[in-house]
């Protein structure tokens, strides 16, 4: 305990005595925790998204317009007799031109153009989550898909799948560059704790001969890397929170569309401790790689 | 308490700063170690401090075998030794006070003790009045009592002193030595370095006599 508070304080003063170059320091743990906090808030935003869009899976059924209505029973039959089919809805020809002319009122004149509505009728699935992932709902679209009638099944599952990969891509490249920054930044800390140690190098050699505990002798530089880490973090941490601030201001409007009305949100209190204490540990272990010198 | 056997200390170019050095102190001796610049005084010191390792040889202080000793067996080994160094090597930047209250505060001894212990060894060596000055404030004799005081603040039960009063004109040296022999009388054990052999001779106390790393004379 008094190792501990003493070289808290040790570790302040120091830092504090050069607070120009552990500045430094702290720039360096800051950006290797800007990045992988982004990483972090990435991930943590996309894969809310992907949930969010798991559970509201859909699929359309597009029906030939010379479809009969026997054969459309049939297909309806086929469906809901699935059990993975949380609501059915059947789109008109004229239902579809409709919602077109709504969602893209500038393109509604191009329409008038048209001799026949070129829009087929469709039926829209709403699938259960749950058939989402085991794959049922995929089996379902494989055989509404063979059924007569039906001209065309389009189940837009395969781009989430791509999105999933991509995410996880780059999040193998993202870790890669923040532990090779976080390395870095390990080195600047101790690199400026050493510095610093010269300060108290006739100090270090008189505890030394007193016979000082060698956790009293490490113990500030530790610390000193600890509260570089710690305040390289904090900074990293503010930093993305006004980054996220203003992406959501700036494309506010666009993520809201993409979240169904939600929006991105900051990452929950348990991350960004991590991500705190993830900055304190690169930073004690500068810190540490410094203190074998000191004895 | 001090044992030496068949010490050796070898540096560079063959030259023997200390040779086949067999010595004794017992518990609670006050003991000078002495002869000309470069007989390897200061060598055995910083051998009994574990400043540096014998080339050959051993030492055991209170039966312990000092080779054997982990780094941090080190550090509690010289928690019981108190160092006088001739530069007395204070911290320029604390006070009198600080610089003593220095070693118990590394040592770990709550904060409100190591004001108190450091108050009573400046106290004893006179130098209460002196507290709030820095080193650089103070007379070459005021400087050595505060590393006298500093390395009384630990308590040691074995004191190595190299050269105390090297820097002292010969009235200040034998104040200093009536200090070590108070603290020798205190009961702790007292190992000083000196070439001052008119020191000696006005202390009067067993002297091991040193030339070119052996040992010449026992008196
Ligand atoms: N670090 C060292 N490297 C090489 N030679 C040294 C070193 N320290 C001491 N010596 C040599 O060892 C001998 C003994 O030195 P020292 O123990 O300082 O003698 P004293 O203290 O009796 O004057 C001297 O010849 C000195 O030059
Ligand atoms: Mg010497």
């Amino acid at each position: 305990m008094r190792a501990i508070d003493y070289a808290l304080r040790e570790g302040w003063a120091s830092l504090w005595r050069s607070r120009g170059s552990s500045a430094f320091a702290i720039l360096a743990i800051a950006l290797a925790m800007i990045v992988m906090g982004t990483l972090l808030l990435v991930t943590w935003n996309v894969e809310r998204l992907l949930a969010q869009w798991a559970s509201a899976a859909e699929f359309s059924v597009y029906l030939r317009d010379d479809a009969s209505s026997e054969q459309r029973g049939a297909i309806e039959t086929a469906i809901d007799s699935s059990g993975v089919v949380e609501q059915r809805e059947y789109v008109s020809k004229a239902d579809a031109i409709g919602r077109f002319r709504r969602e893209f009122a500038e393109l509604a004149s191009l329409t008038e153009s048209f001799e026949d509505n070129p829009f087929p009728a469709s039926l829209e699935i709403r699938i259960r989550p749950d058939a989402e992932q085991d794959g049922r709902a995929g089996a379902l679209v494989q055989q509404v898909a063979g059924l007569p009638g039906v001209a065309d099944v389009r189940y837009d599952r395969e781009w989430i799948g791509r999105l999933a990969a991509g995410l996880s891509a780059i999040r193998g490249a993202g870790l890669l560059l923040a532990v090779v920054m976080a390395l870095a930044a390990a080195l600047t800390v101790a690199s400026v704790v050493r510095l610093g140690m010269n300060a108290r190098r006739q100090e270090i050699d008189i505890m030394q001969l007193v016979g000082s505990p060698i956790a009293f002798i490490r113990g500030p530089f530790i610390a000193e890397g600890v509260l570089q880490g710690g305040l390289g973090a904090l900074t990293a941490t503010a930093f993305l929170w006004l980054g996220l601030r203003l992406v959501s201001a700036w494309w506010g409007t666009e993520l809201s569309a993409l979240f169904d009305g939600g929006s991105i949100e900051f990452l929950p209190a348990r991350l960004a401790a991590a991500l705190v204490t993830g900055g304190m540990a690169v930073g004690g272990l500068g810190g540490f790689a410094a203190s074998r010198h000191a004895i | 308490m001090i044992e030496t056997q068949h010490l050796s200390k070898l540096y560079s170019r063959g030259l023997y700063a200390l040779r086949d050095l067999t010595i004794n102190v017992a518990k609670g001796e006050f003991v000078f170690l002495t002869g000309p610049s470069g007989a390897g005084k200061s060598t055995l010191l910083r051998l009994l401090l574990l400043q540096e390792r014998p080339s050959e040889g051993e030492i055991f202080v209170n039966g312990h075998n000092l080779a054997t000793l982990s780094r941090s067996d080190i550090q509690e080994y010289r928690r019981g030794i108190g160092f006088i160094f001739q530069d007395f090597k204070l911290i320029p930047t604390r006070t009198v006070l600080e610089n003593v209250s220095f070693v118990p505060e590394v040592l770990g001894v709550p904060a409100a003790q190591q004001k108190r212990r450091a108050f009573q060894v400046l106290k004893w060596v006179g130098l209460q009045h002196r507290m709030n000055a820095l080193p650089q404030d103070l007379s070459g004799g005021e400087q050595q009592r505060v590393a006298i005081a500093r390395a009384l603040a630990s308590e040691p039960v074995l004191l190595l002193a190299d050269e105390p009063t090297g820097n002292l004109d010969p009235d200040l040296s034998l104040e200093i030595m009536n200090l070590l022999r108070e603290v020798n009388a205190g009961g702790t054990t007292v190992l000083v370095a000196t070439h001052d052999r008119e020191l000696i001779r006005l202390v009067g106390r067993r002297t091991i006599t040193l030339d070119g790393g052996h040992m010449v004379e026992v008196a």
